[in-house]
């Protein structure tokens, strides 16, 4: 079973696009799912730190593997 | 070559934009990432360290103005020629490249020292975009159409655009000395402290010294050619840091470079690069990265028209008119820095209800309508 309710494949876009796309998924989602992002700005480790701070939505997992960034959300 | 007052402002613009350019690269000092977290997140860190350097640089360059050190008033920005059109369009025009173009000049150029090979595409695509408006087939469209739109204000009985002359020209009062250093300390004030009342930009040191050391830059280059480089029998026009017409420049500068001669635009362009260069290698964080996205590629195209069209019509970028033109407190610096930030979260809050497969045009004018009402935008 993978631990993630939802993925969202960002890769290959710069900020803003990560966070935005981010937030609309998120929108979509129950309290309590997780939303799994990866990513390849290196901006977006920001980006990410300062959206969940910000929203309330925990960031679980800010990992990198290989040239990608991995963000598990749980949506708050 | 012998080595000429010229020089000597070229090569301490080089060494302030090489601490520029490690600076914004380690702070992830940027004015879209500014825009972006603040109408994406709430989040207002990265908006404070810009309108933090903007307070510091009003400040220094009022002080080196009023204390006869300076003629700050002979730099583009201050003229008598209200250029409301250059500032108004241009200015969305930037804001809207800089968001497709996944940055501004200056953050354009510290992602290039990165290794950043998207930025690097963007900014050759800006550089020439700028040179056109400058000199070519664009300039053709901005002396028919944007030029008409300039203001003559002596004409108004206004002696210039700074805030004290407007002032002094709308309500009659003389704008003496003593008004000039209470309207320069006064914005100076108010923007610093509104800086430090978020308290995002308070938690986070990153944005202070990016802040505060960007400020201190933007006062360096006006010392540099303001005071340093005076010199009657070899001047330089008095400026400070600013990105869309240099970086065309400098472009056209490395192709003719046997036939041209450095400036302290051209220097401030390549120390940039240079400075967040050494920060990347030292850091470890020098990567290269490529388009991976046809999209992507399209809007990064898109962003450096847009912003080397867009920059020199409003006569600078974020940076440009955004903290060097505001440290001279030119009107047309305001107006073109909120219409840079109108267009920019204008353009991402098209983005984000586009993701609903939403039309252009209905995305267009839902997001006027979400700058419109800010409360609709925390959805």
């Amino acid at each position: 079973m993978s631990n993630f309710t939802k993925q969202l494949d960002a890769s290959g876009l710069n900020c803003p696009m990560p966070i935005l796309r981010a937030k609309k998924a998120l929108k979509e989602l129950q309290a309590g799912d997780i939303l799994r992002v990866i990513a390849t700005d290196p901006g977006s480790v920001k980006d990410f730190e300062a959206f969940a701070k910000q929203t309330g939505n925990e960031l679980l997992e800010s990992a990198e593997e290989g040239d990608s960034f991995i963000y598990r959300l749980k949506k708050a | 070559m012998e080595f000429s007052n010229l020089h000597l402002v070229a090569g301490l613009g080089f060494l302030l934009a090489v601490v520029f350019g490690a600076v914004a690269n380690r702070t992830n000092f940027c004015t879209m990432g500014a825009v972006s977290d603040w109408v994406n997140m709430g989040l207002k860190g990265r908006l404070g360290a810009w309108v933090l350097a903007m307070g510091i640089a009003i400040a220094g360059a009022q002080i080196l103005e009023l204390t006869g050190l300076v003629d700050i008033g002979s730099s583009i920005y201050r003229t008598t020629s209200f250029g409301l059109g250059g500032y108004l369009i241009g200015g969305l025009l930037f804001g809207i490249g800089m968001t497709l173009g996944g940055g501004c000049g200056q953050r354009t150029l510290v992602r290039v020292g990165t290794g950043n090979l998207k930025s690097l595409v963007v900014l050759l695509v800006l550089a020439v975009s700028a040179y056109m408006t400058l000199r070519g087939l664009f300039a053709v469209l901005r002396v028919a159409a944007i030029e008409p739109m300039t203001i003559d204000l002596q004409a108004q009985g206004i002696a210039d655009q700074g805030l004290a002359s407007v002032l002094a020209g709308w309500t009659g009062i003389e704008a003496t000395d003593t008004v000039r250093w209470a309207v320069g300390l006064a914005v100076a004030a108010l923007l610093c402290l509104w800086a430090f009342s978020q308290k995002a930009l308070r938690d986070n040191k990153d944005n202070i010294v990016a802040g505060v050391v960007i400020g201190l830059i933007i006062i360096g280059g006006w010392v540099t050619t303001g005071l340093i480089g005076m010199d009657d029998f070899d001047p330089v026009p008095v400026e400070a840091m600013s990105f869309i017409a240099p970086t065309g420049n400098t472009l056209s500068y490395l192709m003719t470079y046997t036939g041209s001669t450095i400036n302290f635009g051209i220097a401030v362009v390549l120390g940039v690069i240079a400075g967040s260069f050494i920060y990347a290698l030292f850091s470890r964080t020098f990567a290269i990265e490529t388009f991976t996205d046809r999209q992507d590629m399209i809007n990064h195209l898109s962003g450096g028209v847009l912003m080397g069209f867009g920059g020199v019509l409003a006569l600078g970028c974020t940076v440009g008119q955004g903290i060097t033109g505001i440290s001279t407190l030119a009107l047309g610096s305001f107006i073109a820095a909120i219409s840079i930030i109108v267009g920019s979260a204008l353009t991402m809050r098209i983005q984000y209800h586009r993701m609903d497969e939403m039309g252009l045009f209905a995305a267009l004018g839902t997001g006027v309508a979400d700058l419109l009402m800010p409360w609709r935008m925390k959805d």
